[in-house]
């Protein structure tokens, strides 16, 4: 019997070794898998974003960014975003108890094409506008009429971007990365390039990061119909050249593993602007110091210059199997504005095939020294004055969540929906005649649908 | 152990081994929890298996003579123990613990008489056993000791589960029964350093290994030295004596820790014939002398 078992033994015993060893491990609790497939080279992140704003703008911006894994220790990047965004947008003018008419240039078209006047959508009506002498183009504007005790709003108002960013990361040591990158963005009437370098180094056996990035970008406006003269009153003639604004801007951050759950990061940037920083379509209205009806529309004027700060903290904390972030960012600004952002994920990871993220933002925050509901005739026009209802003082909550199907390390499905909420002061004290029954900061309210899929090879 | 410079180790001593995790991978949080979690299966493995401290086993060999009914893992082992037992023609007996008794391999002392051993040869033989899954019953006075396949066992359980959380590459050894998940982050390797036989703690060789597990099997801290012949722990289950003409140590490359722990221990089974075993399989093995 012994020697008959050992011919058994003698002969081929491997196979049969190694299928024991399959068998009980394969019984196992985990799974025994085959050698796992190599890290994926190339990770593509591709998302659709439905944003709508009730009674104003909608976009829709499809994006996709791939990461190409280079060499060993080089990654390039590369990102494309378009939007389409339309729907009618804040003039910066006060309204009236009387029904006014707006002309805002919207295209610019060669001198001598027939041109059809016809409604356009939104209710406005296109008008044609005389070129100066010796022009070979001429611009179409929209007229529209905003009817009694209505905010009045831009219809002429739609975007086509396209914009692309391209980034290098390279690490040195296993200690210290560098990163470079540049993008460019354009839209009928605005264009953007910048640069940007960074590098960051780890200590402590990767449990501290500190890094520093520096940015420049240089930006060109050409609005339709010209640039306008600040400070003048609104008009459909041709108007100034295009302008330029540069901004730089420096960051320095440190991330620390604080203990085994919790990764926080604390980040403070600077950036300095210097050039043309008005919105060319932005007007602000001028009332009776009596009645306050609007009697001229001007255009607005911003500082050529704004100094920007900020100190942001992330908090990351990994329960079990959850996840809560919460982050905090304080701003402030040369032209008077400071804000406070708090912002709250908890990340309830059902199962591994499934979580869900409730997302709480609240945001607040104060006025620009310049910014003015309304200027009043008869009083000196100050140097700066804007309307833009971006620079007042205002209090937003963002209510979300966002399902994800995760199917394998690098492959997701994403949904999130997003709700947004704004409050200015409509009524603010002081309001002169009949402003004082108007809404001069309407509510905004948007919703935004983001659709996401990541996948990796 | 050489590692690179990513590596994050968690390192703990368990089934009297010292034990060291590796996690390639700069997410500290990441590797410290799959370091965790190697390690806990480890302590789990050496707990439920302890021959000295209660556990599944200790309870067994108390119980020697009555039937016993056993747990999914430990039938798993058990099952596993049978088939290595077939495959051997007898060589790997998980029973043979008994033999102990008769020797003591501290390094010095004397070899026990002919009669020692046989009378401790009594005890020992997985074909006494009453195994019928899940219901084990042993001989009165038989043990049994799953150290032999147990720490291979953890190896692997180990990896599967750190694998089953991340896909992190993971080098988890045990006393120097190891295993990887895979090559590196990078697709390169990893460095394993051959300890030397007569210098503890000096490298004989440098390994590369990209996937699958290294075992090694030997005497190289346990053995019995008379009249200048060296008799290795590794003892014959069916003669009571140890193997004639062994290797001093042979380590085994296979697709898991289990295997090549097996093929180890029947390599030096074979004393004399060890090199000619694993070349008739094609085993990737090394043998010192």
């Amino acid at each position: 019997m012994q020697l008959a078992s050992k011919h058994a033994a003698n002969a081929g015993v491997r196979q049969a070794l190694a299928a024991a060893a399959a068998g009980l491990l394969a019984s196992g609790h985990a799974k025994a898998q085959e050698a796992p497939d190599p890290p994926p080279s190339t990770i593509v992140d591709s998302a659709v974003l439905v944003y709508h704003e009730v009674n104003r703008v909608q976009a829709i911006e499809p994006e996709v960014n791939v990461s190409q894994k280079i060499s060993e220790d080089s990654t390039l990047n590369l990102g494309i975003v378009a939007d389409s965004l339309t729907g009618p947008t804040p003039l910066g003018a006060v309204p009236s108890t009387f029904p006014q008419t707006y002309v805002r240039p919207y295209k610019v078209i060669p001198l001598g094409t027939p041109v059809t006047v016809t409604t356009a959508s939104g209710g406005s009506t296109v008008v044609i506008v005389p070129p100066p002498t010796g022009a070979k183009s001429q611009t179409l504007a929209a007229s529209t009429i905003v009817p009694p005790n209505t905010y009045p709003l831009d219809h002429g108002f739609y975007d086509r971007r396209v914009a692309g960013h391209l980034g290098w990361e390279q690490a040195i040591t296993s200690n210290f990365k560098i990163d470079g990158g540049i993008a460019y963005s354009k839209e009928h009437d605005y264009r953007s390039e910048s640069a940007n370098l960074g590098i960051s180094q780890d200590f402590n056996g990767h449990n501290t990061t500190l890094s520093a990035a520096v940015n420049y970008e240089s930006d060109l406006s050409f609005p339709i119909g010209g640039t306008p003269t600040p400070l003048t009153i609104m008009n459909g003639n041709w108007k100034g050249p295009d302008t330029t604004l540069h901004e730089i801007d420096a960051l320095v951050g440190v991330t620390q593993v604080m203990n085994r759950r919790w990764l926080a990061t604390l980040s403070y940037s600077f950036a300095d602007d210097h050039g043309y920083e008005n919105d060319p379509y932005k007007i602000i209205s001028i009332v009776d110091p009596i009645s306050g009806q609007p009697v001229e529309q001007l255009y607005e004027n911003r500082p050529t210059f704004r100094r920007k700060q900020s100190i942001f903290l992330d908090n990351k904390v990994h329960l079990t199997s959850d996840v809560v972030s919460l982050s905090l960012r304080a701003y402030k600004d040369d032209w008077g504005i400071k804000s406070l952002t708090a912002d709250l994920r908890y990340r309830w990871q059902i199962d591994k095939q499934f979580y869900v993220e409730p997302h709480l933002r609240y945001y607040t925050q104060g006025a620009a020294d310049f910014f003015r509901y309304y200027l009043v005739s008869g009083v000196a026009l100050p140097q700066y004055a804007s309307a833009d209802t971006r620079l007042a003082k205002f209090h937003a909550q963002t209510y979300g969540v966002k399902f994800g199907m995760p199917f394998s390390e690098n492959t997701e499905l994403n949904l999130r929906v997003e709700y947004y909420d704004q409050q200015g002061n409509g009524s603010p004290a002081g309001a002169i005649g009949q402003l004082q029954q108007q809404n001069l900061f309407p509510d905004l309210k948007a919703y935004t649908l983001l659709l996401g899929y990541t996948f990796a090879f | 152990m050489v590692s690179g410079h990513h590596d994050h180790s968690t390192h703990f001593t368990a089934m009297a081994s010292p034990c060291v995790v590796l996690v390639d991978t700069d997410h500290e949080v990441l590797a410290a929890e799959v370091g965790e979690i190697a390690k806990s299966e480890a302590l789990r493995i050496e707990e439920k298996f302890s021959r000295y401290r209660p556990s599944v086993v200790t309870h067994i060999n108390d119980t020697a003579g009555t039937m016993v009914e056993v747990d999914e893992e430990t039938a798993d082992l058990l099952d596993y123990a049978t088939q290595c037992h077939t495959l051997s023609g007898g060589l790997i007996d998980i029973t043979s613990g008994a033999l102990r008794r008769a020797w003591n391999f501290s390094g010095q002392g004397t070899l026990p008489t002919q009669a020692q051993v046989q009378s401790v040869l009594e005890f020992v033989g997985w074909a006494r056993i009453f195994w019928e899954r899940p219901r084990l019953r042993l001989q009165p006075g038989m043990e049994i000791d799953l150290g032999g396949i147990g720490k291979e066992y953890a190896v692997d359980r180990a990896v599967d589960l750190a694998k089953a959380h991340s896909a992190t590459p993971v080098l988890v050894n045990f006393g120097g029964d190891l295993r990887v998940s895979g090559p590196r982050q990078t697709g390169s390797p990893w460095w394993v350093a051959i300890e030397d036989v007569d210098r503890a703690g000096a490298a004989a060789g440098l390994l590369e290994l990209s996937t699958g597990a290294l075992a090694t099997s030997g005497d190289t801290h346990r053995y019995v030295r008379d009249r200048n012949v060296r008799y290795g722990h590794v003892l014959n289950p069916n003669t009571g004596w140890p193997i004639a003409g062994a290797p001093r140590s042979v380590t085994v490359h296979a697709a898991t820790c289990s295997e090549a722990g097996l093929l180890a221990k029947l390599a030096l089974l074979r004393g004399s014939g060890a090199e000619a075993f694993l070349k008739s399989e094609q085993v990737r093995a090394w043998c010192v002398r």
